[in-house]
């Protein structure tokens, strides 16, 4: 213990006795920090405001390229209809073989993609033909590519205008 | 004796040198993971929609044509190399505007307004065929530029209101002019826990 001249109980807290020594001889520099605290905090608070750390997110859409030679004949017993409805209603409807299809079924959204895993399990070749009505919103659409890409299906889709047999189709399903 | 030391010393000496380390490690995190807001920050505000989306693919840091679309139903074409939008446009402020829908009117040639704000920029009217002819024109000029090293990544940024007819519209186009890969924005969802 080097800052001796004080009794055993006083000596036995060595801070104390640090500081002592310290104090008597103006050891060390005090640099006042606040100044610089003061402009990192603001440098801090500028890049913090201006970053934009979570850069958005994309979804891929590959479409088909549409020439000739890419066409192919697709089996319409292969074919789900997916047609959404301008009060955004989805609408489910196998194709048959013979070139008809099935009566639609409505889904709701939260059973989407289950549905779709259950289909696809009965037939893995299955091509969604997805035909949205113009009044419907993108955010739906989205939602709804969204669970298509989130099922653990193979992602086969292609996107067909609505037409008027469509939309009579599903107005007579309830609209 | 104690006391009477503790009296002599005036003020409470908080020792800065922990916080300030704290601060120095949050500014060099913030410094090197800065990416500034676009520089033209003129950009057209809108609500993205949400997405899951599993593959999680980000969006690229430059070459992006972006096309915007408005709950309105406008689209505006803009590109991220402002060189390009000089020789392109003809003024490297420039973006184009299309509006797809013919039974509704573009709100900001009625108004002159985006999304009732100001826009700054110059903005061109197109019809379906300008629009798809400037496409071409954008990604042609890069790829010249750069001796086919570089291409615009397109990526449609679609405000959640729009309606789909206008998407229907948009795509129509792009696989006119044999984009037929592009990307959407959104934002990330929290997914739910099942």
């Amino acid at each position: 213990m080097a800052g001796g001249g004080f009794d055993s109980a006083e000596s036995s807290g060595s801070d104390r006795g640090k500081k002592k020594y310290h104090k008597g001889k103006k050891l060390g520099v005090r640099i006042d920090m606040t100044p610089m605290v003061d402009v990192i905090m603001l440098l801090l608070t500028f890049f913090m405001l201006t970053t934009t750390l979570a850069t958005p997110q994309v979804m891929q859409i590959n479409l088909p390229k549409g020439e000739e030679k890419d066409r192919v004949k697709v089996d319409m017993g292969n074919v789900l209809f997916i047609r959404v409805s301008s009060q955004g209603n989805i609408y489910f409807s196998l194709g048959k073989s013979d070139g008809s299809e099935m009566l639609p079924e409505r889904i709701p959204f939260e059973n989407l993609r289950r549905t779709l895993e259950s289909y696809f399990a009965a037939n893995p070749n299955l091509l969604m033909l997805l035909k949205f009505d113009r009044k419907m919103k993108y955010n739906q659409m989205v939602d709804i590519l969204d669970e298509i890409n989130r099922a653990k299906i193979e992602r086969k889709y292609s996107f067909l205008p609505m037409e008027e047999a469509d939309i009579q189709i599903v107005t007579a399903a309830g609209g | 004796m104690k006391k009477a030391r503790s009296i002599k010393k005036p003020g409470i000496n908080i020792d800065m040198t922990p916080l300030v380390d704290v601060i120095m490690l949050l500014l060099t995190f913030f410094m090197l993971t800065a990416t500034f807001k676009a520089a033209d920050s003129e950009a057209i505000e809108v609500s993205l929609p949400k997405s899951v989306n599993t593959d999680s693919t980000r969006l690229p840091e430059s070459d992006i044509m972006t096309l915007t679309l408005t709950k309105t139903g406008d689209v505006f074409l803009d590109v991220d190399n402002y060189n390009v939008r000089k020789e392109v446009f003809g003024n490297e402020f420039a973006i184009g505007l299309y509006h797809p829908d013919s039974t509704t009117q573009s709100e900001y040639l009625q108004t002159g307004k985006i999304g009732n704000k100001e826009f700054k920029r110059e903005v061109i009217p197109m019809n379906r065929a300008q629009f798809e002819k400037y496409i071409n024109d954008l990604r042609l000029n890069l790829i010249n530029r750069t001796d086919g090293k570089q291409d615009f990544r397109i990526v449609v940024k679609g405000d959640k209101d729009t309606d789909f007819g206008v998407v229907e519209d948009l795509m129509k186009s792009l696989k006119e002019t044999k984009n037929t890969r592009f990307a959407l924005v959104t934002d990330l969802k929290s997914a739910t826990l099942e």
